[in-house]
């Protein structure tokens, strides 16, 4: 028996193989294809996004609720209460007309160990951070002083951060009349968390303004070290700041001072400018060393003219 | 049966032959077909008379390599040895008496890797193509640089963001003599260091603490490491995390990267309530009134990543020996105040240990250094040998345990009364005898051992 042939295939075969059944989407080299592209733009973002091990951490801003605290320390053992309350009439009307807060501690109330009592300020400002988290600045003033003129914002009036740029001075002796030490010039008012004012003698601690942050935190930590204390200078926590200021960059590095009239005006004229109208604050300087009395006599000089311009505001 | 012709294996009968004479090949008449050739029908091409009745008209069945024969021909054939066809060696017989041995014929093996490549189609040759190349890929990443350099690379392994200062050269010679023992410390630390800063891809700076005059008895004797910490912040200005490391020290494995022994899961290491190990009883947490809530709990704000500082603790207090420092505002803060002539005028006296009894005593006093200060336990980065810190017997939370494979090992306060060289020179050879790599572990504790029990022969191989 022969093998049987095959059958003859006929001359006019067809074009194209039958069509299978499947739908006509992919082909599996295509699919292939885009497996693979797709695997390698998913390593490519798992690559870039696995990100930072460790993240920054993210500074809290402060809300601004209040602006401005101010803060005053008061010595109730050595002066009279009428006087005292005349002060603390004369903060608080002031802080409600521009929805500040005010922070009053006394000479006491905090444990220095054994260091003068003019100390105070430091810590009544740390706690004064404590106790409004919010808030933009502190603002310090001294007990024997009064604000004058209602009007003025203190985050408007220096705070602002282009009109800081202009009232700072650049390149100025941090200690007159000719320490060294120089405020920097390249510093810009966004840059700056302390401000401060020079009377004839030095650095002046009566009316300063520190911002709300790490720094301003870290700024009266250090100021307040107990070694600083201890160290018996000769004005106290005066002394301890030019110090500080002049001993340690980082803390020169946000320093601004401005003009003395702009927050500190003096009463008298000797050891400093002396007040004109319109100035914000007037300290009374001298008196101090004369006793309690002589501070509320001299005060008798400006009561009326803050209550004539708060009440006129 | 016989027949005149081979029978059709059309079902209707018949050859699709015009000419031929349809009932020719049949003993019989079949149906269909009236009379012979003198039918006016034309010829139908059986095939057309299928297809016009359905049909893709190719038989449904495989016919061709339906054999054994021909379904295994390709295989069968290319696995019988070849012979020389005549022909096939046009030179002279008698050049070739060894040449010929490695033609592909006649070496077995390589005969046989070409039969296995013949039988393989060209999709497993490129699957196995594929699979060398990756192979290759590999073999070439970890034998070049490229692995260093992905090591390094801060999105990648993330390795720049390390920096390890090395107190090298304490002393200079000025005071003290710097005699070969010294100089092989150092040389034997130093290797150390920058073997496992080339391959985990970090930076090391070697920093000079000979004696200067910058730096003399009554002037900042010591502070050196702030200035060294700060230029260094200044010259990697990738790096996040700097690691100051004293001469004594000696990474014991090599093989534990930073960031998986320590900083992938820093929260699970850093303790910030110093009460967990509290050799200087410092009290903490704060208690002040006028501090905020963060100053006054024991954990700070919470957040790992406002951990700035890292640092372990002996038996006596801080150890500055082996301690991190992170790139921050609030860094910059700490190296400027860690100095300051007040302090200094009145407890150089009392801190022995100058630099490290300051940030103790910045530590207890100052609330924003508190916030952001962490430990880690001490055997993680500062093992101390059994020397050190052993006036109680040995302590599990201080001295270096082999069993552990703790990290490092800061031979510290060697030179009171131990032997610095001594310490250096077996911790070295611990750490090399722990890690050895396979090819060794294999010849000294299998071989060597088996060898030894044949024979009772210690060799060394």
């Amino acid at each position: 028996m022969h093998f049987a042939l095959p059958p003859r295939k006929t001359s006019n075969p067809p074009p194209y193989l039958p069509r299978s059944n499947r739908l006509p989407t992919l082909r599996r080299s295509r699919l292939k294809l885009i497996a693979i592209t797709g695997l390698f733009f998913l390593t490519v973002i798992y690559l870039l996004t696995r990100g930072n091990g460790h993240p920054k951490l993210k500074k809290r801003m402060p809300t601004g609720n209040p602006p401005v605290v101010l803060v005053t320390v008061f010595d109730e053992a050595k002066y009279g209460k009428g006087y005292l309350d005349a002060i603390k009439e004369n903060r608080i009307q002031y802080a409600e007309k521009h929805g500040y807060q005010t922070f009053f501690a006394n000479i006491g109330d905090y444990d220095l160990k054994g260091a003068p009592g003019s100390w105070t300020k430091v810590v009544a400002m740390r706690h004064a951070l404590t106790k409004y988290p919010e808030c933009h600045f502190l603002w310090y003033l001294d007990q024997n002083a009064f604000v004058m003129n209602p009007q003025l914002k203190i985050e408007d009036h220096i705070m602002k951060t282009a009109k800081l740029t202009d009232l700072m001075k650049k390149d100025h002796s941090v200690v007159p009349p000719d320490s060294i030490i120089k405020t920097f010039a390249h510093l810009t008012g966004q840059d700056v968390d302390f401000v401060l004012t020079q009377d004839k003698e030095g650095l002046s601690v009566g009316s300063f303004i520190v911002r709300n942050g790490e720094w301003g935190e870290f700024f009266l930590d250090t100021w307040f070290d107990p070694i600083y204390r201890s160290y018996n200078f000769q004005k106290a926590e005066a002394h301890a700041l030019e110090h500080i200021v002049q001993w340690h960059p980082t803390i020169l590095a946000r320093l601004a001072i401005i003009d003395q009239r702009l927050l500190n005006s003096y009463s008298q004229g000797n050891k400093g400018d002396q007040y004109r109208d319109g100035d914000i604050a007037v300290r009374l300087v001298d008196c101090v060393s004369a006793g309690a009395q002589a501070c509320e006599t001299e005060s008798q000089r400006f009561t009326q003219q803050w209550r004539t311009s708060f009440g006129k505001f | 049966m016989s027949l005149s012709r081979s029978p059709s294996p059309v079902p209707g009968g018949g050859w699709a032959s015009p000419g031929l004479n349809i009932g020719s090949g049949r003993s019989s008449p079949t149906r269909g077909y009236t009379g012979g050739s003198s039918s006016a029908t034309p010829v139908m091409w059986e095939s057309s008379r299928l297809k016009k009745a359905g049909g893709s008209g190719y038989p449904s069945f495989s016919t061709q390599n339906s054999g054994f024969l021909s379904k295994h021909m390709r295989k069968i054939s290319s696995s019988l040895p070849r012979f020389n066809s005549a022909g096939s060696s046009p030179y002279a017989e008698k050049e070739k008496l060894g040449r010929g041995r490695w033609s592909a014929q006649n070496v077995p093996l390589l005969g046989r890797l070409r039969a296995i490549m013949g039988r393989m189609g060209r999709k497993m040759k490129i699957r196995i193509l594929l699979l060398f190349m990756l192979l290759f890929c590999i073999i070439i990443f970890y034998n070049t640089p490229l692995v260093y350099h992905w090591r390094r690379t801060s999105w990648l392994g993330g390795g720049q963001k390390f920096v390890i200062i090395l107190a090298a050269n304490i002393g200079g010679g000025v005071m003290e003599w710097k005699g070969a023992r010294e100089w092989a410390i150092e040389r034997d630390s130093v290797r150390n260091k920058k073997k496992y800063v080339g391959r985990w891809g970090y930076d090391l700076e070697i920093v000079d603490m000979s004696t200067k005059k910058r730096y003399a008895h009554e002037w900042r004797e010591s502070w050196e490491k702030v200035d060294f910490i700060r230029t260094a912040l200044r010259k990697y200005p990738k790096a996040e995390w700097i690691w100051w490391l004293d001469l004594n020290t000696f990474i014991m494995e090599p093989s534990y990267s930073l960031q998986d022994h320590i900083f992938n899961h820093l929260e699970k290491h850093v303790y910030r309530d110093i009460n967990e190990y509290n050799p200087l009883n410092i009290t903490h947490p704060l208690t002040d009134e006028y501090l905020d809530p963060a100053s006054r709990s024991p954990e700070g704000d919470g957040n790992i990543n406002s951990v700035n500082l890292i640092l372990p603790q002996d038996c006596s207090g801080f150890n500055l020996g082996s301690f991190f420092v992170r790139r921050s505002p609030w860094t910059d803060r700490l190296l400027d105040v860690w100095w300051d002539p007040v302090a200094y005028e009145q407890k150089h006296m009392e801190w022995e240990h100058k630099e490290q009894d300051a940030l103790e005593q910045l530590y207890t006093t100052q609330p924003w250094i508190r916030k952001h200060t962490g430990f880690l336990p001490q055997r993680m980065i500062n093992s101390f040998p059994t020397g050190a810190c052993s006036e109680n017997g040995n302590d599990t939370r201080i001295h270096y345990d082999q069993k552990d494979r703790d990290f490092l090992v800061n031979m510290a306060g060697c030179e009171w009364g131990r032997d610095c060289w001594g310490e250096m020179y077996n911790f070295r050879e611990l750490s090399y005898w722990l890690n050895r790599n396979p090819w060794e572990l294999f010849k000294e504790e299998f071989v060597a051992v088996i060898w030894f029990k044949l024979t009772g022969q210690k060799v060394k191989l």
